[in-house]
């Protein structure tokens, strides 16, 4: 079996807010192995996002701080990396496609510029010029070269109006990263790429700034991409136009993919490996079909039968009575304990249940719960 | 981007915009004059700085284009004179003030996270901010150009040292509305350095508000300059080296001013056509650094886009390739 890509071992994340602090991950474990999709699911506020950003280390630090655990990529754990050489992770190691293409794009740059930093950034890297991740290594991080000078000025590039005629565009000004861009605005189905390259991103629709925001996410070749609800902006047919895209491309380039969506239809034809999170924890998690067809936590069955088209065919929709809890005032015990219909008394003692396999199986791959009553979940309706 | 591109850009720029063509064409003209006055002032004028004619109080003519004075001094010889050591004063402490004010606040606005060595510094910078906006930035200049014995270059330096903090909190205002905004998120997550995410993100997009506070602000500057000339004395009138707020100041003092109203017409308007054409500027300038307003500017006066080719246009609706990205670029 191949060594995972990404390790999180016991991961917990506090956000201190005011007087209260935020208890956004606690004890969260998890493996993603090379060409993998793992899906995450979980209402909002269960912590997905923090995970998501928590494991290139964007979150912001204060107010977030990790408490404990380790992020493990490629060898390293990134949680006692320093902050100036995460840039040599994030990128070219893990590259992330976050929920806004709105914003997520400069809106000062052209299609081209974005990603051509991207490229650029692959570039230097691959070529030395710019200290690289080297899992290989015992120090992960290779520092030999100095970081060259960069090409033409930062602040003369930065105070430039870009280009604005095609023309301009398909000029020999672009530089040596128009085909690489243009191969990877291809890659995304963008048509006619080259009157792409020249438009910014206002002048693009929702769906194509979501396809340069993958394409940029792609071009750098990273070994891990987290795509953080990347159709949740999207309006429907876009929405299903992106997956399917984002689904070929899976297959295409076999990266690992960590798939975060509260979308349960989103998920369920995406993901190998599916996790669902309930107040933090990680509750549930198993091969997606298994998850879907035989939950085995009172949450994941809840949440399966609050899904339109799954719970009947006519009438109200189910819904999970209660709320989720404040993350800063936490009970002890099991987290969804309070809206569970099968709670009983032992529910309530610390520690909270841990995540045990349910039958045998291949450790990684093997279905996992967090309830204490497994069997009685498979009785519920 | 070639320099032919940016210069057909700029002319699109500017032909869809008449005020900012105006406003260009007079920072041209004034740019243009203070350098051939700055050279051989003696192609513009036919008198030097102190020298009289034989008439005084001569209203405009031929002769005298903006009258002369009680002494017979040429007025428009001595504006013309004042033309170079104005501009280059205003755009002096202008620059000055947007280097150390802008960095200061890039740096405070950026790194401000409580706890940490940024969070300090910028601390430090704020706090220092402060300290110089507590006073009023005319009388502390005044005090600081007393304080260093008068002189033109003495108000210039007094200037500079007060001016800064108001870019300062401006830069630094604009870099926290930016920061948080997911592009920046988006680029550290491609493995963008900090510094260039700064240099390269943020700076870009903070341009536009300064730019055209800093064009607005020459025009200040030069009034403010002219006011500390006159007050504390710093460029005495008339001098070797005339200057336009001390020629109002000691003109102002004629008495009855209504009937040789062109005495402070002269430098009045000189004062007023600089601050109008950079203000101007500016305006446009505005226009030019925001995508939206550029695109916009270019595509409605100017030839549109080249048509996409016929290979790679919208496709087909049957093509099944077009239906997965069925979405073409919106038309502006």
């Amino acid at each position: 079996m191949t060594d995972p890509v990404l390790t999180v071992e016991g991961l917990t994340v506090n956000y201190s807010v005011g007087a209260g602090t935020f208890h956004a991950l606690q004890d969260v474990s998890l493996e993603i192995r090379p060409g993998e999709v793992v899906g995450i699911v979980g209402e909002t506020g269960c912590g997905k996002s923090t995970l998501g950003h928590a494991i290139p280390r964007l979150l912001p630090e204060p107010p977030a701080r990790i408490e404990s655990g380790r992020i493990v990529f490629r060898g390293t754990d990134l949680v006692t990396v320093p902050r100036w050489k995460l840039p040599m992770v994030r990128g070219t190691g893990i590259a992330m496609i976050f929920q806004e293409p709105l914003n997520s794009l400069n809106p000062a740059f052209r299609v081209y510029d974005q990603l051509a930093e991207a490229v650029r950034i692959r570039r230097l890297r691959e070529s030395g010029r710019l200290p690289m991740f080297r899992p290989d290594r015992d120090d992960p991080f290779d520092y030999s070269r100095p970081p060259p000078p960069p090409k033409g000025g930062t602040l003369a590039n930065a105070i430039v109006p870009g280009g604005v005629t095609a023309e301009a565009v398909q000029g020999r000004r672009l530089g040596s990263y128009r085909d690489d861009v243009l191969e990877y605005l291809r890659l995304v189905r963008i048509n006619d790429p080259e009157t792409v390259l020249g438009l910014y991103p206002h002048e693009l629709s929702g769906g194509m700034r979501q396809r340069v925001m993958i394409a940029m996410a792609l071009s750098e070749k990273p070994s891990l991409l987290i795509a953080d609800e990347p159709t949740s902006a999207l309006d429907v047919t876009i929405q299903a136009q992106v997956l399917t895209l984002l689904k070929e491309l899976i297959d295409e380039i076999h990266t690992a993919v960590l798939f975060i969506s509260h979308d349960l239809g989103v998920i369920a034809e995406t993901v190998d490996l599916l996790g669902v999170m309930y107040a933090g924890r990680l509750v549930e998690i198993g091969p997606a079909a298994e998850v879907f067809e035989s939950p085995r936590h009172p949450y994941t069955k809840a949440l399966l039968r609050a899904t339109p088209n799954r719970s009947k065919a006519e009438g109200a929709l189910d819904t999970i009575p209660g709320a989720v809890p404040n993350l800063s005032r936490l009970r002890p015990g099991c987290r969804f304990q309070p809206r569970c219909v099968l709670a009983r008394p032992v529910c309530a003692n610390d520690p909270h249940p841990p995540l045990v396999p349910i039958g045998f199986g291949p450790a990684p791959a093997v279905h996992r719960t967090a309830c204490l009553f497994p069997e009685e979940v498979a009785q519920l309706p | 981007m070639g320099v032919r591109d940016t210069l057909r850009l700029f002319w699109a720029v500017l032909r869809a915009n008449p005020l900012t063509l105006a406003g260009f064409l007079m920072v041209a003209v004034l740019c243009g004059l203070a350098g051939i006055m700055a050279i051989d002032p003696w192609l513009l004028v036919r008198y030097g700085p102190i020298q009289t004619s034989s008439a005084s109080y001569a209203p405009p003519s031929w002769a005298h284009p903006l009258g002369t004075d009680n002494i017979g001094l040429d007025i428009y010889s001595e504006v013309m004179r004042a033309l170079p050591l104005d501009l280059g004063i205003a755009l002096a402490i202008v620059g000055a003030s947007v280097l150390i004010g802008g960095l200061l606040g890039l740096v405070a606005g950026y790194w401000d996270r409580p706890g940490t060595a940024g969070g300090a510094s910028s601390i430090v910078i704020l706090r220092t901010t402060d300290v110089f906006l507590a006073f009023p930035s005319l009388l502390l200049a005044l005090a600081i150009t007393i304080s260093l014995g008068r002189g033109p270059w003495q108000a210039v330096l007094a200037l500079m040292l007060t001016w800064w903090p108001y870019y300062v909190r401006l830069v630094r205002g604009e870099v926290l509305a930016v920061k948080h905004l997911p592009y920046i998120q988006a680029a550290r997550a491609a493995g963008v350095s900090e510094g260039r995410i700064v240099l390269r993100h943020v700076v870009r997009n903070i341009l536009e508000p300064i730019v055209v506070y800093l064009t607005m602000d020459i025009g200040t500057v030069l009034v403010v300059f002219s006011t500390i000339a006159f007050v504390a004395d710093a460029i005495p009138y008339p001098s070797a080296t005339p200057e336009w707020g001390s020629m109002l100041s000691y003109y102002q003092q004629i008495l009855p001013i209504a009937s040789y109203p062109w005495l402070v017409f002269g430098p009045g308007a000189a004062i007023f056509l600089t601050v109008l054409a950079f203000s101007l500027l500016g305006d446009g300038l505005r226009d030019v650094l925001d995508p939206r307003t550029r695109r916009a500017l270019v595509r409605s006066r100017s030839r549109p886009l080249p048509e996409v080719p016929a290979e790679a246009s919208p496709a087909r609706p049957d093509d099944p390739e077009a239906k997965l990205s069925g979405e073409v670029p919106q038309p502006a």
